[in-house]
């Protein structure tokens, strides 16, 4: 069963190699430090790192990411082919001081829902008590100067993903449109169907630590909590 | 391909040593640095006259901003661009008149009213744009974009080797033209920083610039006021004259020779020390030390 599950975005800039002092990747990356810790206090037998990659796939356990395309001098080369999505998961584990079990999944960007479910069974059953990492980022056409440029219906997207996480209500992530996210650049969407299906049976306490686009591109971090977890932790019941 | 040595644009030709400034023009009213100061015409050809005063030997006349944003159809930066050029020949039939665009289309019509340059910042995207250079004996930018279509932003671009892409992309683009009937002699590779880049990037391929020097093609810069010396020193585009300036030595003792520029002037001033540095260029004057 899933006992936690952090959500973090995956820019590159989280590497701190990549983006030097910038007060708001700063942020972000503290916040996604919270989210992941807090994921880990459950106590977890194993940490499931799950985002959106071309193909579905999985990698060894212990495959760190390689941000060396990316420019920078201090970068080490990391395992070939990995996911940057998933990368970026096994980054912020690492940092956060996690050294025990994981797997490494990515689901593809064009995975139907049904796809996206059984990856979630799969991840389900991994272990007795499991933690999840979604890595999934918002729309990248958030304002004038996002990378995709403006688009109106992205914030609205981002705050329908806001909304689902926040008051725990995950189902309504499954009513987001595929179609929409891809014209969007919001390749999040297939990491936040597994989420969603991840928890169907087992609505949980969430807490949201950082909802903002601060270049343009929507971030949003959370951390998710099972109800039979949640009160061992002390959380209230959120629905 | 070995060194063309010399540079012919338009009527003229340049050595390996002359390092020429490339005055950006924009006939828009939205790009990132001048918000629109020459949109009006009259404004645009005081630039002209001031930028060739200052030291200009090409003027870059440009319709279209880089960055997305409203759409400017083929006939509205027709309208934009072309009487320009011709007034700009008209008024100096020996200025290099060069036509920031990437459709050869537009192309097409800008040599036809006296433009001697393609500017071509998108990296061939009309891949008949080559064609048009050679109709009208033109010279041609080949630029890097990383493949990205025209108006778009890098968006986490990653390269195993971004000078080794920028080399295969500019050289291919300069195969191509050359094949299209492009005079060797009037062709330009261009790494295009910021282009489907990030800041590390641009940074490299500015130290990395003698491996697209070694190539024999002349090599133009566009750095002026971008993004990447705004992030590397943190400073809006209001304060990047500062890290354009140290950018373009590094670039003119690397080996570049065309220099695309905001701030003419002061760009023709730091070219000029960095040729007398190079003992290439003699001082203007010298008598300290000397009476």
């Amino acid at each position: 069963m899933i006992v936690a599950a952090a959500l973090c975005p995956g820019p590159p800039l989280l590497a701190r190699q990549l983006s030097g002092n910038d007060e708001a990747a700063a942020r972000l990356r503290e916040a996604s430090r919270i989210a992941v810790t807090e994921m880990l206090a459950a106590g977890p037998d194993l940490v499931a790192v799950i985002g959106p990659a071309q193909i579905t796939g999985a990698w060894p356990p212990r495959a760190r990411p390689d941000l060396t395309g990316f420019g920078g001098a201090s970068l080490v080369a990391g395992f070939p082919g990995l996911p940057l999505s998933v990368g970026m998961g096994v980054l912020l584990l690492d940092e956060a001081g996690h050294s025990g079990p994981r797997l490494l999944r990515a689901v593809a960007d064009l995975a139907p829902l049904p796809e996206c479910r059984a990856l979630a069974e799969e991840l389900v059953d991994a272990a007795d008590r499991v933690g999840l990492l979604v890595v999934a980022d918002g729309s990248a056409r958030r304002s004038l100067k996002a990378p995709g440029y403006f688009d109106e219906r992205a914030e609205p997207y981002d705050a329908a993903v806001h909304r689902a996480v926040d008051s725990g209500e995950l189902r309504a992530l499954h009513a987001l449109d595929p179609t929409l996210a891809r014209e969007l650049m919001a390749p999040g969407w297939p990491a936040l169907q597994v989420l969603a299906a991840a928890f169907a049976t087992n609505c949980p306490h969430t807490t949201v630590h950082y909802a903002e686009a601060p270049f343009g591109v929507g971030y949003l971090v959370a951390t998710l909590v099972s109800l039979d977890n949640a009160s061992d932790l002390g959380h209230r019941r959120a629905c | 391909m070995t060194s063309p040595g010399v540079l012919r644009l338009g009527r003229r030709s340049f050595g390996e040593c002359d390092r020429l400034v490339m005055a950006i023009v924009n006939r828009t009213p939205d790009s990132f640095y001048d918000r629109g100061a020459t949109w009006d015409e009259d404004a645009a050809m005081r630039r002209v006259h001031a930028v060739v005063a200052a030291g200009a030997a090409i003027v870059d006349v440009g319709g279209v901003p880089a960055a997305p944003g409203a759409e400017v159809d083929p006939r509205e930066e027709v309208r934009r661009i072309v009487p320009f050029v011709a007034a700009v020949r008209d008024t100096y039939p020996d200025v290099v008149i060069s036509v920031d665009t990437w459709r050869h289309d537009v192309a097409r019509e800008a040599c036809a009213a006296g433009a001697d340059l393609i500017n071509d910042s998108w990296g061939g995207w009309d891949e008949r744009l080559a064609e048009v250079a050679a109709e009208f004996h033109a010279g041609l930018v080949c630029a890097h974009a990383g493949g990205l279509p025209p108006r778009t932003r890098p968006y986490r671009v990653a390269y195993a080797d971004v000078m080794a892409d920028v080399l295969e992309r500019t050289l291919a683009l300069a195969d191509r033209a050359v094949r299209a009937g492009v005079d060797p002699t009037r062709i330009v590779i261009d790494p295009a920083h910021d282009f489907g880049k990030n800041t590390w990037h641009s940074l490299e391929v500015t130290r990395r610039l003698p491996e697209m020097v070694a190539t024999g093609w002349p090599v133009l810069v566009s750095v002026s006021n971008k993004d990447f010396i705004g992030e590397t020193l943190d400073v809006p585009v209001d304060q990047r004259l500062a890290g354009t300036l140290a950018t373009t030595s590094v670039c003119a003792w690397l080996g570049a020779r065309v220099f695309r520029a905001h701030h003419v002037l002061e760009t023709r001033h730091a070219l000029d020390m960095v040729s007398a540095i190079r003992g290439e260029r003699p001082p203007r004057r010298t008598v300290r030390g000397l009476a």
